[in-house]
């Protein structure tokens, strides 16, 4: 009973300090927010593959990418596009993406599915490259109007303002993290985490192996697109080396990797973590790259299930010395 | 010879070059694939380490042949102590952590050649007698091409005989289809991977060397190369030399000539290879394991 109690005030204080968080933090750090509320969501949507079905993917910006041209293309060659239809566009866009690839990803696993996405992941990036006429090349689509938030006759919020960003963008990503929250607890869920631990036994129990890759590997490439798609608004730009290149399929591994695998809020925290010391390295050193391969280097070295696990061992520690002092 | 002619043959042969250096990327990563399981991710930043210690040995002796017997050595001893200290210790975390570990030291590879070296790309100049041209039957070739693709063959003749004619060659060879087995032969099996792990850094490092006065050396040079590699081990299968072989010649030319009849798709033109490739046998070409 408690405990139940105790959900309820944490959420509404949670809430409650995301409510207010713009007016107490100023303009900066709102928009560090927004940066960490997006990589967290990106970083959840790869930990469904890595954590939950064991499918390492080092080309996931190419969803994060999708998401975000998607948007910025029909924001760019349509009028009178609402925000919801901006969102959706960057959404179907990625589970298209996710829908022609899937056929050949879901018969491989283990480093080919890695390598796999690697290679399809510059190939996107070269073809936005290339295809100048519709990506813009290296300048990216930028400029592009961002829509207002409107219920006719009821509400009219205007987005251009930074501090209405924060609230509608927060939304959009806290719904979809918690959306993939119920996801993985569902039945199907289970089904998944069978899958990565082994395939075969779940193929002798009747469920379809390759239908449920594919299944989780849509909704993995859909969400990771609204997180592409809320950043190409929050920028107001797109470009191939903002959301395509190779750095930014690494970058939710390396949160997943921090934070914790096979922990749904590891990602989350390992984007925090993340985004904090990319705060502090970018103020302090031009070294960005190498406090990132040493970070790498360390956690796998020494705590490979990331922080979640040390918060873990610390918790199972501070029990057994509870028992020890009992007994 | 007409000129139109000339000019393909020129094309092929800068292809067989670059296909060349490929394919001794390529080989290196697909034999500790092979042997280990362990796919490197940080092969490439090998490749390039070995490319600007390769300009630093020139610099200080001032003597092309030193620096390429020596570059290759020293980045192959970098390659043994990554083994030794840092992927060994993993190995039972499975292959997540082993990729993410060689992405790391990619990584840190990368910043270090830009603290050391900095980011402009530095000039690597041949000894005179690798310098100009050389004509045969009324064509020009550029002699360090035809260098390159010498030395690429006589590397290869070195490793086939090594893999085949000698004891140790038969050792690996049998690790590459049951290490485990091998091992309870009463074979010291990690000090066979870690000289499998120096072989292959070395095989990569002398690629290095070759490029170096080919394309200048800056750190955008592992990109640029380890992408092709990858490709080449994806579709030629992995853990397969002959795949790795037959892959590098094919896209070595495919670049050179993709390069010219439409350079604006070139990059795309080893892709779409890949993915038609993979969609009929997923495995790669000679590939038969995952």
């Amino acid at each position: 009973m408690t405990n139940k109690i105790m959900k309820w005030v944490s959420w509404s204080v949670f809430l409650a300090f995301l409510a207010v968080y713009p007016k107490l933090f100023g303009i900066y750090y709102t928009n560090v927010f927004v940066t960490f509320a997006i990589f967290a969501l990106y970083a959840v949507t790869l930990n469904l593959l890595l954590g939950y079905t064991g499918l390492l993917s080092f080309g996931h910006a190419m969803f994060f990418g999708a998401g975000g041209y998607g948007t910025a293309l029909v924001l760019t060659h349509m009028k009178g596009v609402s925000l919801s239809m901006a969102l959706m566009t960057g959404f179907l866009s990625a589970v298209g993406l996710a829908l022609i690839l899937c056929p050949i990803m879901v018969r491989v696993s283990g480093t080919a599915f890695a390598m796999l996405h690697l290679a399809f992941g510059q190939l996107m990036y070269v073809l936005s490259l290339k295809l100048r006429s519709i990506t813009g090349g290296e300048d990216g689509i930028g400029g592009f109007p961002i829509p207002s938030f409107t219920i006719p006759g009821i509400v009219f919020v205007n987005m251009k303002a930074p501090e209405n960003f924060y609230y509608f963008a927060i939304a959009v990503l806290g719904a979809s993290i918690w959306m993939l929250w119920f996801f993985t607890k569902t039945p199907f869920g289970s089904i998944q985490v069978g899958v990565r631990d082994n395939a075969m036994r779940i193929d002798y129990l009747g469920f379809k192996v390759p239908q449920t890759k594919a299944v989780v590997y849509i909704v993995a490439g859909g969400f990771a697109g609204v997180a592409g798609s809320i950043s190409a608004m929050f920028h107001n730009l797109v470009s191939a080396d903002g959301a395509l290149h190779i750095l930014n399929s690494f970058v939710p591994v390396m949160m997943t990797m921090i934070g914790g695998i096979g922990s749904f809020f590891g990602p989350i925290w390992g984007a925090a973590i993340f985004q904090v010391i990319e705060e502090l390295t970018s103020r302090y050193t031009q070294r960005v790259e190498l406090v990132v391969g040493l970070i790498l280097i360390l956690v796998i070295m020494f705590t490979p299930m990331g922080f979640v696990g040390i918060l873990r061992s610390i918790k199972q520690k501070w029990t057994t010395y509870k028992i020890r002092r009992k007994s | 010879m007409d000129p139109t002619t000339a000019m393909y043959v020129a094309q092929g042969i800068h292809g067989l070059a670059y296909g060349m250096v490929l394919f001794l990327v390529a080989s290196g990563l697909t034999m500790i694939f092979g042997m280990m399981g362990i796919l490197n991710l940080a092969h490439a930043s090998f490749f390039m380490l070995s490319a600007y210690f390769c300009y630093q040995f020139l610099s200080i002796t001032g003597n092309f042949w030193a620096a390429l017997l020596l570059a290759p050595v020293a980045t192959a001893f970098f390659g043994v102590l990554l083994e030794r200290f840092l992927l060994r210790k993993i190995h039972a975390f499975g292959h997540v952590g082993e990729l993410i570990l060689t992405v790391g030291v990619s990584l840190v590879i990368l910043a270090g050649v830009k603290i050391f070296w900095g980011t402009e790309s530095l000039p690597v100049k041949v000894p005179p007698i690798l310098h100009g041209l050389v004509t045969i039957k009324g064509l020009d070739y550029p002699i360090y091409r035809l260098f390159v693709i010498g030395l690429a063959l006589v590397v290869l003749a070195i490793m086939a005989l090594l893999l085949y004619k000698t004891r140790l060659g038969k050792i690996v060879r049998a690790g590459v289809s049951d290490a485990d087995m091998v091992n309870a032969l009463g074979i010291n099996m990690p000090l066979v991977f870690m000289f499998v792990f120096g072989v292959g850094t070395w095989l990569a490092g002398v690629a290095g060397v070759a490029i170096a006065p080919i394309l200048t050396v800056f750190p955008g040079l592992a990109d640029q190369m380890g992408m092709d590699a990858f490709i080449v081990v994806v579709t030629g299968g992995f853990g397969s030399l002959k795949g790795a072989f037959i892959v590098s010649l094919i896209f070595g030319e495919l670049s050179a000539y993709g390069v010219q009849f439409f350079s604006q798709l070139a990059p795309v033109l080893m892709f779409l290879f890949m993915a038609i490739v993979l969609i009929i046998k997923p495995m790669g070409l000679f590939g038969e394991r995952e």
